[in-house]
């Protein structure tokens, strides 16, 4: 039996975490190992990414059985969507290492390499079952990494969370077993393959709702839309450092990601009716969030709704039915995952050095570490939307999509976005420019490893805001894909 | 071919065979229990060969009368009952070795003791192969009374003693359902052999059933209260915390299947034709079931009260397939086989880890008594939480693939309703599932004394048990000659055709 690329993207952590489990090694040596096998992963997404042909169809397709009798299959494949998440991915999570290269557990190392592993197993699936076991089996590491290397009431923020995201995903799975039982009753065999269940053509309008509406709450709790956001606070403050990178820069996109992959071709009548509702709901997001994130005096928190906040914008790209909208989602979601994880990061180099601090307390590290300020501001500024930042490309089309979409979802938005700006800068004013009598002395500033864990973020985040088109022409194709084929549209 | 017959009733002449010889020696003072555990093992594992033997048939399935001119077709022997009846050895031979720990740690558990252990095995063994009413109860009550005095056999603990007469005075009353039952069918069918009794059905269908469907209701009655479903769980609680861990696991995880293998069989080959007339109750029944199971393992602050809270909830999972039977048989039937075996598989480890950690030190007993558990016992925490990620059905584990099993066959049955009545429960589960592991991992020790080392063959036989458990959830054709997930539906599959086998 021989198994691909994406088998070994998917399977290399866990087995290297399982390897670790059992082997006496230190905390040091695991570290080293994960970001080994990190990197490892980077050369084989680049592997995939060049042999990645610019078409909008699945690529890179595996097969085998699993269990026959239910027509379950473990079957993967990629798109041009899935891979510039598997690029991000891929890209990110070396450099996160190198900024939590210190004082980490040997546990913490195997909780990251787990929840890796249910990552990329999520983003191949193509087997709703399958899907459904990696969307679920992701769980279990971040329970683990934020009980117990969480702050706070962190057992409590776990049992919430968990108790959430499960909440949703059940209702999901049972409206996977619906749509299966369906295909079952129409076609005589059982299949929980996405290419087969696309074919259903018996269920009634309501029935579609319904599941429609199933898979969307999973989708919308994990990401989190508005109003399933109230696991978001806690658990981003409480989570440790690692956790809240992955949980924001990469499992909430997930939650997009879900929904273009699933909702859309499984439901694709009823993604067009209900897409103002859900281009509202983002831009309402986008408000609601935004003027929550001013209120923050904890940068954790703030950070937790301004990333709620443009996920909110992304959805709205999503579900703006045209080409600029989507692929300024598409633009977003790496853009938002690099500023905001690199700002985690940060924040969380800021409270290992100087402990858990709200925005009056801090002040002067522009002085005290003026390379970790140029970090912080370039990553500031890509979230705000400056022109030349990936930001600003990717924020721009989404505003463009929404006023093709309706002209007020435009208008609004691009208003809007002036929130993010508002709150981003008067606290990086208060926080780290303005000088105070607050002893910030324990602040250290970046060191060679973290810098080169930053620089990759960097350069990516204005190489993209300058020349987008190098970074996304394989995305393309995709898109038009959904857009004629799926959705029919022009 | 009467050499053959033998074959087919052999586990149940070793079994039987087995537990006179442990009376026997019982009267010898000098016997070490580890002895009579030790004969009760190797009665168990030659009687579980051997139905493994009969279990293989060349992957057919398969139906069998053995010495029907001596027995009159009252016993059967098919790839349903020989399935049943391994599990059910399987589940005397896991209690008997994670147990040992426990047994010997408590000085009363005598050699009689598993006589009476392998006396309880027996009868239900020979439930699950009975295909006559009177047959049934008898080994019912041969079962049922082992238990009782298994129940009540530590009579130095005053909680013991209580359990055990609860359970008794409780269960004969149930029992006399069962025998009122069999009279009124009898009065209606004038016979007691399933297959007899549904071609009578099948032939006056037409004519007046008040008789047939009021005795069968009475069995119903004490088929409900043996697996502890809602309005007859209240005992469940203080019978089954009542008794010796091992015990306990015993009756949840072994027992239950037992029953099941009977009453399945009753109503499919019996009382196909007359389903509408339970459906709506049962609906009813299993949707309390679930919420009421719920709600007690919520509220309960020790460890082994939730587990066996949590088993009522499993009971009312078990009732969604038993209904969407009705609609879907074979997936139905299949469902509820394959969930036994991974409810079976998850309870048995759980409650037996607990046990082997009661019997180490005796302290730990509610949730905040594992406070940093694993930090003291990782090893252990670990199979810990396989058993509650199985209970709680999170995918990669067996659990997972039964509950997933259980709830196509709702869906496709038509009872969705069911199927999201389940869903709520499962997510109730995650929060007093996911509380223990939450608490064995996120806290510092409580209480660092020297630990002493792992002993005896229990760590063994629960290491493997939560192998199996994960490789049931993931198990593919990966490694060929392995069974997986795809064998153990197959064979549940297999074990429903068995018993539409026309004679022959």
């Amino acid at each position: 039996m021989d198994f691909g690329i994406l088998s070994v993207i998917i399977f290399l952590p866990m087995f290297v975490a399982s390897l670790l489990v059992f082997m006496p090694v230190g905390p040091k040596m695991t570290r080293n190992i994960a970001f080994a096998t990190s990197i490892v992963i980077f050369f084989l997404a680049g592997v995939v990414y060049l042999n990645f042909s610019n078409s909008g169809y699945m690529q890179f397709r595996e097969y085998h059985e699993w269990i026959t009798s239910y027509g379950i299959y473990y079957s993967l494949g990629i798109d041009g969507f899935s891979l510039i998440i598997l690029m991000l991915i891929a890209t990110l999570i070396p450099c996160a290492y190198l900024l939590l290269w210190n004082g980490r557990t040997k546990g913490y190392w195997v909780s990251m390499l787990l929840i890796q592993t249910g990552i990329c197993g999520t983003l191949f699936a193509q087997d709703l079952f399958l899907f459904y076991f990696f969307w679920e089996a992701m769980l279990l590491p971040v329970f683990m990494i934020i009980g117990m290397f969480g702050t706070g009431n962190r057992v409590f923020s776990t049992i919430k969370i968990t108790i959430y995201t499960i909440a949703g995903s059940l209702f999901m799975f049972i409206c996977i077993l619906y749509m299966g039982v369906a295909f079952f009753n129409e076609f005589g065999v059982w299949s929980f393959q996405l290419n087969d269940l696309v074919q259903i053509t018996t269920l009634s309008r309501d029935e579609r709702i319904w599941l429609f509406l199933g898979f969307m709450l999973a989708f919308a709790i994990k990401i989190p839309l508005f109003p399933f956001h109230t696991w978001l606070l806690e658990t981003y403050s409480n989570s440790p450092t690692g956790g809240v990178f992955l949980l924001s820069s990469i499992m909430a996109k997930l939650g997009v990601y879900g929904i273009v992959r699933f909702v859309m071709p499984l439901f694709p009548k009823l993604y067009v009716e209900f897409a103002p509702y859900f281009v509202w709901l983002g831009i309402f997001g986008l408000i609601y969030f935004g003027i929550a994130a001013l209120m923050q005096i904890n940068i954790k928190k703030m950070f937790a709704y301004s990333s709620a906040s443009h996920l909110g914008f992304i959805v709205t790209g999503i579900f703006s039915l045209n080409s600029y909208g989507m692929t300024g989602a598409a633009f977003l979601i790496t853009a938002h995952a690099m500023a905001t994880g690199g700002l985690f990061l940060l924040v969380g180099k800021m409270e290992w050095n100087m402990g858990i601090r709200a925005i009056p307390d801090l002040g002067g590290i522009a002085k005290k570490a003026p390379i970790f300020t140029v970090f912080f501001m370039l990553m500031l500024l890509s979230i705000v939307g400056l022109p030349g930042t990936n930001g600003f490309v990717s924020e721009f089309l989404i505003i463009l999509g929404a006023y093709e979409f309706q002209s007020y979802a435009g208008i609004v938005s691009s208003l809007t976005v002036l929130i993010a700006a508002s709150f981003m800068f008067w606290m990086f004013q208060r926080a780290i420019l303005q000088e105070s009598d607050n002893d910030v002395s324990s602040m250290v500033d970046l060191d060679k490893k973290e810098i080169l864990g930053l620089l990759p973020l960097a350069i990516l985040i204005i190489a993209m805001g300058v020349a987008p088109d190098l970074f996304f022409y394989k995305i393309y194709p995709t898109i038009q894909h959904y857009l004629v084929d799926i959705l029919g549209i022009r | 071919m009467e050499s053959n017959d033998l074959v087919y009733i052999l586990p149940l002449l070793i079994t039987g065979f087995g537990a006179i010889v442990l009376m026997l020696m019982s009267t010898f003072k000098t016997v070490h229990i580890r002895a009579g555990a030790g004969f009760a093992l190797v009665f168990l594992s030659l009687a579980m060969l051997i139905d493994i033997y009969n279990l293989n048939n060349n992957g057919k399935a398969y139906s069998i009368f053995p010495f029907s001119e001596t027995f009159g077709n009252m016993i059967v022997v098919d790839t349903f009952s020989s399935y049943f009846s391994s599990l059910i050895i399987l589940g005397g031979i896991l209690t008997i070795l994670i147990g040992l720990h426990y047994f010997e740690k408590y000085k009363q558990f005598t050699v009689e003791f598993f006589s009476l252990f392998l006396f309880s095995v027996f009868g239900m063994i020979l439930l699950v192969h009975s295909n006559e009413l009177i047959t049934a109860f008898i080994s019912l009550e041969i079962a049922s009374l082992s238990l009782y005095v298994m129940i009540g056999f530590q009579k130095v603990i005053d909680r013991r003693v209580e359990a055990s007469f609860k359970y008794l005075v409780l269960g004969s009353l149930a029992s006399v359902f069962f025998l009122l039952g069999i009279a009124l069918i009898y009065a209606a069918t004038q016979t007691t052999k399933i297959g007899e009794i549904g071609e009578f059905i099948a032939i006056n269908i037409e004519s007046d059933m008040t008789l047939v469907i009021t005795g069968t209701t009475m069995i119903l009655v004490t088929f409900l209260f043996k697996i502890a479903a809602f309005p007859f769980q209240n005992w469940a609680l203080d019978v089954y915390d009542g008794a010796p861990l091992p015990v306990t696991s015993f009756i949840a995880a072994t027992f239950k299947a037992a029953i099941f293998g009977f009453i399945m069989r009753l109503i499919l080959v019996d009382f196909d034709l007359l389903r509408d007339f339970w459906d709506q109750m049962l609906v009813y029944i299993t949707i309390f079931t679930l919420a009421y199971g719920s709600f007690l393992a919520i509220i309960q602050s020790s460890i082994k009260r939730m587990l066996v809270a949590s088993s009522i909830v499993h009971t009312g999972y078990l009732l969604i397939g038993f209904i969407a039977i009705g609609v879907v048989g074979e997936s139905g039937a299949s469902s509820i086989i394959f969930y036994l075996f991974a409810y079976f598989l998850s309870a048995i480890g759980a409650f037996g880890l607990i046990a082997y950690i009661a019997s180490e030190d005796g302290l730990r007993i509610t949730y905040n008594d594992f406070k940093g558990f694993a930090h003291i016992r990782p090893y252990m925490a670990a199979m810990l939480s396989v058993f509650m990620l199985s209970l709680a059905g999170i995918p990669s584990t067996i659990g997972f693939v039964g509950k997933f099993y259980i709830f196509t066959g709702a869906i496709q049955a038509g009872y969705s309703v069911l199927a999201i009545f389940g869903i709520l429960a499962t997510l109730v589960s995650i929060y007093y599932y996911f509380r223990l592991i939450a608490i064995m991992y996120f806290y510092p020790s409580a209480h660092l004394q020297n630990v002493p080392p792992l002993k005896g063959i229990a760590p063994l036989v629960i290491g493997v048990i939560a192998l199996l458990i994960i490789w049931g959830g993931i198990g593919n054709s990966l490694i060929s000659y392995f069974p997986g997930v795809d064998f153990l539906i197959a064979m549940a599959k297999e074990s429903y055709e068995s018993l539409f086998i026309p004679l022959t």
